[in-house]
Parts: C-alpha cells; structure tokens; sequence
C-alpha cells in the first residue's frame, strides 16, 4: 500500500500547487507584432482605409461606451434565455424517444437557415427591436446548447449507468446524480462557442432597426465614412470576446478542476 | 441488514441477439444451482463463459431468455425496485464518478437511498478509513493510482452494508500484490458482515482465497463442477487445482469425480 499513498499525496500536493496564473508571452508578441506591422501599413496606405493606431485610439476615446454595456446585456440576456431553453428541450428530448425523433429534425432544420434570413424574418415578423434582436440570437444560439447538451447525456458510458443502476436510482435520481453532472464539459463549451457566436450574430442584429448597442455605433461610422472609428468598434468587439473567453476558461478551469 | 434470501438460478438461459440481426450469441446454455444465504462464492471460467452475463443478470441488468434467477424468491430484473439496497457490486473498472472526490463517491450509494447527509458522511468516512484511505477523502479519482480506485469502490459497494455482494474480476487487472491485498480485504469484510458474497474471476487461485464454494463454469454458460471446499481436506487442495485447470481446459466436467 506504501507505493499507492505516495502516488497519491504527490498528486495531490501538484494540484493545490498548480500555478494559478502563467503569462501568456507567445500570445502578447504575436499580438504586438501584428499592431507593429498594421502601423507600419498605415504610414504608406491612406487613413481611409488602414487607419493608424493614434487615430484609432482618438475614435475610440469618442465612442459611447454604454453602447458596450447594452450590447453586452443583450448577449447575456439573450445566451440565459438560449440555454434555459435549449437544456429543458434537450432534457425533453433525452426523457422521451418520441419527443426526441419529432424534434430532431426541426432543430436540425432551424441549425440549417443562415443568420441572415432570420434577422429578415425578424425584421418582417417583429416590431419592437430588442425582441427582433433576442429573436434572432436565441434562435441561433439554443440549437447550440440542445444539440451539445442532448449528445452528451447521451454520451454517458454505460458502465456507470450501470454501476449507478445496480444501485436502483430513481429515474429523477440517475438524471440528477449521474446524467447532468457528466453533461457539465460539453454545457461548458457550448457556452464558450455561443458567446462568440452570440458577440458575432449580435452586431449584425443590431444593425436592423436599433438606435443603441454596438452595430448601431458601426451603422453610424459608416454612414459618416469614420473609418478608424469602425476600426475602434471592432477592436472593442475583439476585446470584449476575448476576456470573455478568457473569463469562461477560469470558470470552466475551477468548474472542472476533477479532470486529469 | 436483513438477510437477500437464497439464490436460485434454474434453468438459465441466456442469448443476444443483435438488433441489426445477425448471429445470435449463446452467452448461457444452461444453468442450475443454488445459492444459500451467507455462502461465499466464486464463479471461476475462462473468457467467454458468461460468468459477467450471470452477473449482470443476478444485478438485474439483463433480463434471462429462459429459465429463472430469483434471490429470496424475487427475481432482480422484474422485481428490479425490491432490491434496493440490498445488493452491491464491484466491477473491472472501479467505475467511480471522475467529477466526485473520494468521500463523495462513497457517498453515493446512501444518498440514492436518501440517508440522512450527516449518517453518508460518517458512514462514508468510516469505510474509506477501513480501507486505508482516510487521508485521500478529498482527491479525485484521477489523483489516486489504480489501486486506491478500487478501494474507493469496495468502500462504496462496503457502505450501504448489503446483503449481497457481488465482484466481477474486480482484482484481475491491478499488480499482483495490490490484488492480492485487496482481495484479502474483500473476503475479510464480506466474512465479518455476514453477507452473502460471490467473486467471479478467471484466476483459480482467487477462487480458492475465497474458501466457500467453487462453480466451475465451461463455455458457453454451463457448470462444469460445484465444489465446497469446506468438504475438501487442506492437503489435496493441490490436486484440486488440478482438477479444476483440466476441466477449464478440456471443456468439460471430470470424467470421475474429484477425489
């Protein structure tokens, strides 16, 4: 038994130990490299079309940041809403074969219509903006989540459905016990591929119709030829994408710290 | 604890049949014994005997194709709720919950039967503390070696204190002295609790550590000899294993009864 406690105190100790937080030194380069060259660009290409970063950073200063935090609110609002919906369908589809084989198809049938034809028929269908504009992330991003959630429950080795069963669980039990918190990684990714999915989809919404949020910042510059205030947006949008996958990773770090 | 009753498998039969067709596949041919309440059991047979299918049978995984299997009278695919709690299985793998730390694993069992949260920690505890594991309750399966798994899952099957216990080749792949060891602990605490206990193994000498009852079975799903060692004098133990080796290998039962 001697071999076995060592191994284990060691990894153990090596997990409280795990380095919280590691430079990203690759990452940054990288980055500041392509800035480098984008000015070294925009000395010998008119500002009208690479702009530089001092004017970049002038736009920037000038553009309504709460357009960030609306836009922001509309894509979280938008992704709880997404996956309440597409984890109680999932759910659904998972308790009962029949509920499964008539929804299969027509999720796979929404997963298949292009973003664009739903923020027409959202327009076509929908007056009031904010609801056209949760329409059309929703109907984008639940599938997500069904689709993830659905193929993972069903995933589930049946060595430990058997193992639990042996046990004689109760149906809500053996969901609750084993289904769900086996679902948890694919719940996380899907979570990590909708909100860039989200971020992206949302700012195309918003260009329908909406007098605040992101898009609409963008539908502005262009109207007024801003380029380098287009830039300024999209390096907000890249930003915010980026710390929220960031912020996600953390969590799905701590969430799933039982993993190897 | 209340006693499982006696176990008794007439008549058992077991066949798949895949559902795209194709050959069906005889897993049992034919079985007939008894088991009585308190015995300890080892199904000894090579690979392909259907010693896991009976098991999983006698758990009330699979459903028999013909013939009956009822412990205490109450058959464990049909009457499948009736045995809750009182049966508990040890399988290959350790099967633990990769997202549950030790203790919680341990848990497990006793939460599905909706103890009491103080009675599954104490009960958890007390159980890994049995086994050794008293220092690891919070690592995560990943974090403890192959043999400290399958501790963590004797622990489990051990909690719920059943009145059946059942091991299929849950020793077989770990090191030849983790093995043993566990299997000592295994057949200890089976021993001390009374329970009824059957251990299937393809190794011959885990059938005999287990000291009760020997069933030989040949392929596929048949008894090729039901041996009590209690009845066997210590010195011909040796002979036996003989015995039971050519049966393994021939197929078939001994044309004369062992000595």
């Amino acid at each position: 038994m001697r071999p076995d406690e060592a191994i284990g105190s060691e990894t153990v100790e090596a997990l409280e130990a795990r380095a919280p937080f590691r430079f990203p030194r690759e990452m940054v380069v990288g980055l500041l490299a392509l800035a480098v060259a984008w000015e070294i660009v925009s000395w010998f290409v008119p500002p009208f079309i690479v702009p530089g970063w001092g004017r970049i950073f002038k736009s920037l200063l000038g553009l309504r940041l709460d357009f960030v935090l609306v836009t922001l609110a509309r894509v979280v609002g938008a992704l709880v809403v997404s996956f309440v919906l597409g984890l109680g369908l999932a759910v659904a589809m998972y308790a009962s074969t029949p509920v499964e084989r008539y929804a299969r198809p027509l999720v796979r049938l929404l997963m298949a219509v292009p973003v664009v034809c739903w923020i027409l028929f959202a327009v076509l269908w929908f007056k009031w903006v904010e609801f056209r504009i949760a329409f059309v992330l929703v109907v984008v991003c639940a599938p997500v989540f069904l689709v993830d959630a659905l193929d993972a429950m069903k995933g589930v080795s049946k060595d430990l459905r058997d193992m639990l069963r042996s046990f004689r669980p109760t149906r809500v039990q053996l969901f609750t016990k084993l289904v769900l918190p086996a679902t948890v990684p694919a719940i996380l990714t899907s979570w990590k591929i909708n909100l860039s999915l989200a971020i992206r989809v949302v700012t195309i919404a918003e260009l329908v119709g909406a007098v605040t949020g992101i898009g609409y910042g963008l539908v502005v510059a262009q109207e007024l030829f801003s380029v380098s205030e287009v830039f300024a947006w999209t390096l907000i949008l890249v930003v915010i994408l980026f710390l929220a996958e960031a912020v996600l990773t953390r969590v799905e770090e701590r969430i799933l710290r039982w993993r190897v | 604890m209340k006693g499982a009753g006696a176990i008794d498998v007439a008549g058992l039969r077991k066949v798949f049949r895949h559902t795209g067709g194709g050959e069906a596949v005889v897993a049992i041919e034919r079985l007939d014994f008894t088991i009585r309440q308190g015995d300890m059991v080892a199904i000894v047979g090579q690979t392909g005997c259907g010693k896991s299918t009976f098991l999983n049978i006698l758990i009330g995984l699979e459903r028999p194709t013909e013939g009956r299997v009822a412990i205490g009278g109450r058959t464990p695919y049909g009457d499948f709720d009736h045995f809750r709690g009182t049966l508990a299985a040890v399988f290959q793998q350790d099967r633990l919950l990769p997202w549950r730390t030790a203790l919680d694993n341990v848990r497990l069992p006793l939460e599905l039967l909706g103890r009491a949260p103080d009675e599954q920690a104490r009960r958890a505890r007390a159980w890994l503390d049995r086994l050794g594991l008293a220092r690891f309750e919070r690592a995560y399966p990943h974090e403890l070696s192959g043999g400290m798994r399958q501790r963590v899952a004797l622990a489990r099957a051990f909690a719920i204190e059943p009145a059946l216990l059942l091991a299929d080749e849950a020793f077989g792949h770990l090191d030849e002295v983790t093995s043993a060891a566990l299997r000592t602990t295994f057949i200890d605490l089976a021993r001390r609790q009374g329970h009824t206990a059957i251990l299937v193994t393809h190794q011959l000498e885990e059938a005999i550590d287990m000291g009760g009852r020997i069933l030989v079975f040949g392929r596929p799903g048949a008894l090729l000899a039901d041996i009590d060692l209690h009845a066997w004098p210590r010195a011909s133990v040796a002979g036996l294993r003989g015995d039971i080796q050519r049966m393994l290998q021939s197929n078939a039962p001994l044309k004369e009864p062992p000595a």
